[in-house]
């Protein structure tokens, strides 16, 4: 990988514009990017290594601490795949509580995602805004799971607690407005001149680029890949008429605008949980036993797979976790990052692919 | 502290990420099909490869193995995708020289399974040498 340059620009392991620590070395002639390269190691936890020997009520409140940000897909693959193993029954009402609390972190993570890369290309302004409507999403996520974030809501068989009433009306109230503040934000963000200097044409990754990385979620999607997203095979999300979103343009600009675009789907899909919800119990029952899956949920990022191996008592024999950040991260330093004209626009395309450190570094 | 965090060696980090359950499961199935030992290709990608393509091995490695399916017969069973945009373990134009002398051998009349076992060879005297 070492070869001669004109230099090499080391960018990170801390810098303003990251919520993580991560070094990116640029190899560059001149301000033109000809390889880059990104080096970790800086908050390495070992959760997987961690888990192991564990029982499964112990590695469910792990797993969701793999990342801070999306801690509720953790939650819910890892819960998923032990009911897929051990052919646990979740009622109806549950399942779409689970949806709804999903989508709810999924808004949070692409806003916040949003948030970070309108401050990395200095439009504070609209970056605060989204912090912002972000709060509302969490205050959301909070009222019903009682948690902003590692909220264990989702337990084998069902949710920990229900949805009441007044709660159900406050959270359509605030999705109405929320809705409406989603929308203004994405329009300053598509007409603003200085938004599109820095974003359109920028880091692009193409669709063949993509799936040589195997890049998944929304960097994906930028790319033309909506067959990529894993809720098409959710037996839940399936019930709801769901259809992905997806851009070809590859760039900056299209990685910003599908996350804007799916915040405003997440809130259809809400909408159509809520009206669907039947009445019933929120759990029903039954204890993971032995057995072996890998198992794949859709995560704000994309594509989270955990490979799961139980004892007869539920004990983690071994366990296994591959992030979306990790294909996207690859993706954005090998392909994004690589003809990048300005070396301030590596921080941007970096940010653009959403890179979740925590989740990298497992 | 002699020096700076940033600045050190990064094998025992890089080995690490290859011992984990999915990358071991990559790195024996690629020693054995290309038949070389599992500690020297470790240390050769090591060596070759940086943090974030080692960590996306597993992806990259299952995406290669699909996308080979769809390769002419002889390639796929080479694996010159595979083994160069995949899993970059040799460059495009070794790659394109082994799958000359290939079709040359099954030209001349060598069967199909020897010329591929010769091919897989010379990727594996490209890595070892």
């Amino acid at each position: 990988m070492k070869r001669t340059v004109d230099v090499s620009i080391p960018i990170g392991p801390i810098h303003p514009c990251f919520k993580e620590p991560a070094r990116v070395k640029c190899e560059t002639k001149g301000e033109f990017v000809l390889s880059a390269e990104v080096e970790l190691g800086y908050m390495k936890k070992g959760i997987e290594r961690i888990m192991r020997g564990r029982p499964w009520q112990e590695v469910m409140f792990l797993a969701e601490r793999v990342c801070g940000i999306c801690s509720v897909i953790h939650n819910m693959v890892f819960i998923e795949a032990l009911e897929q193993m051990s052919a646990i029954f979740v009622p109806d009402r549950a399942a779409l509580l689970r949806v709804i609390v999903n989508e709810l972190d999924r808004m949070q993570s692409h806003i916040l995602a949003n948030f970070s890369y309108c401050y990395t290309i200095e439009h504070e302004t609209l970056a605060m805004y989204l912090l912002d409507v972000r709060e509302q999403v969490m205050d959301e996520l909070e009222r019903i799971t009682g948690a902003r974030v590692t909220c264990a809501y989702i337990v084998p068989g069902g949710v920990r607690f229900d949805l009441r009433h007044e709660d159900a009306l406050h959270l359509k109230a605030n999705l109405a407005a929320i809705e409406g503040e989603v929308v203004r934000y994405m329009h300053m963000f598509e007409s603003g001149p200085l938004i599109a200097l820095r974003s359109r044409g920028i880091g692009v990754l193409t669709r063949e680029a993509a799936l040589e990385a195997y890049a998944v979620g929304p960097t994906a999607r930028a790319s033309g890949m909506p067959e990529v997203d894993r809720r098409l095979r959710h037996p839940t999300y399936k019930t709801l008429g769901f259809s992905p979103v997806s851009r070809t343009e590859g760039d900056n600009y299209a990685r910003i605008m599908v996350r804007f675009q799916e915040v405003l789907e997440s809130i259809g899909i809400i909408r159509r949980c809520l009206d669907m919800l039947p009445e019933g119990p929120i759990r029903g029952g039954g204890i993971p036993g032995a057995g072996e899956i890998s198992y794949s949920g859709e995560a704000p990022r994309g594509e989270l797979s955990y490979f799961v191996k139980t004892d007869a008592a539920g004990r983690v024999l071994d366990i296994s976790i591959q992030t979306p950040s990790i294909m996207n991260i690859e993706a954005c330093c090998h392909y994004m990052l690589k003809g990048v004209t300005s070396l301030a626009d590596v921080p941007s395309t970096f940010v653009s692919a959403d890179p979740c450190i925590a989740c990298t570094e497992r | 502290m002699t020096g700076y965090l940033y600045e050190k060696d990064l094998s025992a980090m890089k080995y690490a990420i290859l011992t984990s359950t999915r990358h071991d499961r990559v790195v024996r199935s690629i020693a054995e099909e290309l038949n070389i030992p599992q500690i020297k290709l470790r240390k050769w990608m090591i060596d070759h490869f940086d943090m974030m393509l080692l960590e996306n091995l597993p992806a990259r490695y299952d995406q290669g193995r699909m996308a080979r399916e769809t390769n002419p017969p002889l390639e796929k069973k080479i694996g010159a995708a595979l083994y160069t945009r995949a899993v970059p373990l040799i460059s495009d134009g070794e790659m394109e020289r082994i799958k000359k002398e290939v079709y040359a051998l099954v030209k001349e009349g060598r069967p199909e399974n020897d010329a591929v076992l010769a091919g897989r060879e010379m990727i594996r005297d490209v890595i070892l040498q």
